[in-house]
């Protein structure tokens, strides 16, 4: 793995392994606690990886300065995942004792809620990918658990079946909407893309181009 | 009715989630003011923590059978604080002026969750409305972190935020849900 793929892998886990953790204490889960383990496991591996690529790469003064920077963004994230694993060591006590942790979870201004998709609901069948979850509902999967088990931080390529219960993380309204979607109240909007190929690049590009030109503006302006 | 601990608890883990996602953005677009944003919300979870404390503290005095309580809450929260030092970390890179390798942007726009900019044209179904009115994480999937308006930044808006033509949004979310998004803003498409 490139230092780039490393870096991309620690905060990927970083975000996960949090939601995780929450996750855990909020449905008293052992098995997702094992799981945050093992993620923090991985981290440290990776943290390993990404310190030894980074010094490899270092050829000048100016490279060693701002590969020391890189580094301490990767230690933040293995803060953040040590973070989660201490939170899951909270599970060794009983759940009557940690109220207000279990209240706060229901709070926040994103939430974890935990919802099962009903055999009625047209979500059944597809892919993660396919139904663009996040981007059309606000809400992330964070685990899945099936007849086979659990699946943390599902691949896109996921296939949703009846009775799956999906763990998600999202604001009120996104969980109401995919509750909606996932008990077959509400027809999934599948969104056909009639777009050529050539307008999807324009549009890319066009993207490309504005992000760019946001991004100076943002920047121009501290060098007032 | 939620107990005083509880609102300043909820405040305290909130706080420490913007953090992240706000230091990711520091990094991403290289931007001092964003991180010392960062700094100073980091000063304000050790405060609030410290009011935690003394509450905790008053509340187990009351009532002894809430010692474990309390313990499990301190310990939570020195997780949390935990995560908001890290974000504080990162945000400090930033202050340095040690993040323009190139490849920490590359890192974090490959991210499962990314970051983006939007602006908000004159014709926009975003000009005008407040966040809570249009749903608009749950409508288009991307969450808005910070709002720039002319030189001032709105950090962490909440459902009650207006937003107005010309501001630039700086949002979290999915890869394939931000060229919807950036449709919407740009007036480009007028419906969800």
């Amino acid at each position: 793995m490139t230092v780039r793929e490393l870096l991309t892998e620690m905060k990927d886990t970083s975000e996960v392994i949090v939601d995780l953790a929450y996750a855990s204490l909020m449905y008293n889960s052992d098995n997702m606690a094992q799981k945050v383990r093992d993620l923090e496991n991985d981290m440290d591996d990776l943290k390993f990886a990404i310190r030894y690529k980074a010094l490899l790469s270092s050829r000048t003064k100016e490279d060693a300065r701002q590969l020391a920077g890189l580094l301490e963004v990767g230690a933040a994230a293995d803060r953040i995942s040590n973070a989660a694993s201490d939170i899951v060591s909270l599970l060794r006590f009983p759940p009557e004792k940690r109220p207000l942790v279990t209240d706060v979870l229901l709070e926040s201004d994103e939430r974890i809620r935990m919802i099962r998709v009903k055999k009625e609901s047209d979500m059944v069948g597809n892919t993660i990918e396919k139904l663009a979850i996040e981007a059309n509902t606000g809400c992330k999967v964070i685990a899945i658990k099936n007849r086979h088990g659990w699946t943390y931080d599902p691949e896109d390529d996921m296939k949703l079946r009846a009775n799956d219960d999906l763990i998600v993380r999202g604001t009120d309204d996104g969980a109401d909407l995919l509750t909606d979607y996932a008990a077959g109240r509400k027809d999934w909007d599948f969104e056909e893309e009639v777009l050529t190929e050539a307008e999807v690049e324009a549009e890319t590009e066009e993207d490309e181009r504005v992000e760019a030109e946001l991004t100076e503006e943002l920047r121009g302006e501290e060098e007032e | 009715m939620k107990s005083k601990l509880e609102v300043m608890f909820l405040e305290l883990k909130d706080t420490s989630e913007m953090m992240v996602d706000l230091a990711y953005s520091s990094l991403l677009y290289d931007n001092v003011e964003i991180a010392e944003e960062v700094i100073a919300l980091n000063d304000r979870m050790e405060e609030l923590s410290e009011r935690i404390q003394d509450e905790i503290a008053h509340v187990s005095r009351a009532m002894p059978d809430e010692v474990a309580r309390a313990v499990v809450t301190i310990r939570l929260m020195d997780s949390i604080l935990e995560i908001a030092a890290a974000a504080k970390s990162i945000a400090d890179v930033v202050v340095r002026g040690l993040a323009e390798h190139p490849v920490l942007a590359m890192s974090i726009r490959e991210s499962d969750t990314t970051l983006c900019l939007a602006k908000v044209a004159p014709d926009s179904i975003l000009s005008g409305k407040s966040l809570g009115d249009m749903s608009l994480a749950t409508n288009t999937g991307m969450f808005i972190l910070a709002i720039r308006r002319e030189d001032e930044y709105i950090f962490g808006p909440d459902c009650n935020s207006y937003l107005e033509q010309g501001d630039i949004l700086i949002a979290k979310g999915p890869e394939d849900a931000v060229a919807f998004f950036k449709d919407v803003a740009d007036g480009t498409r007028q419906e969800f």
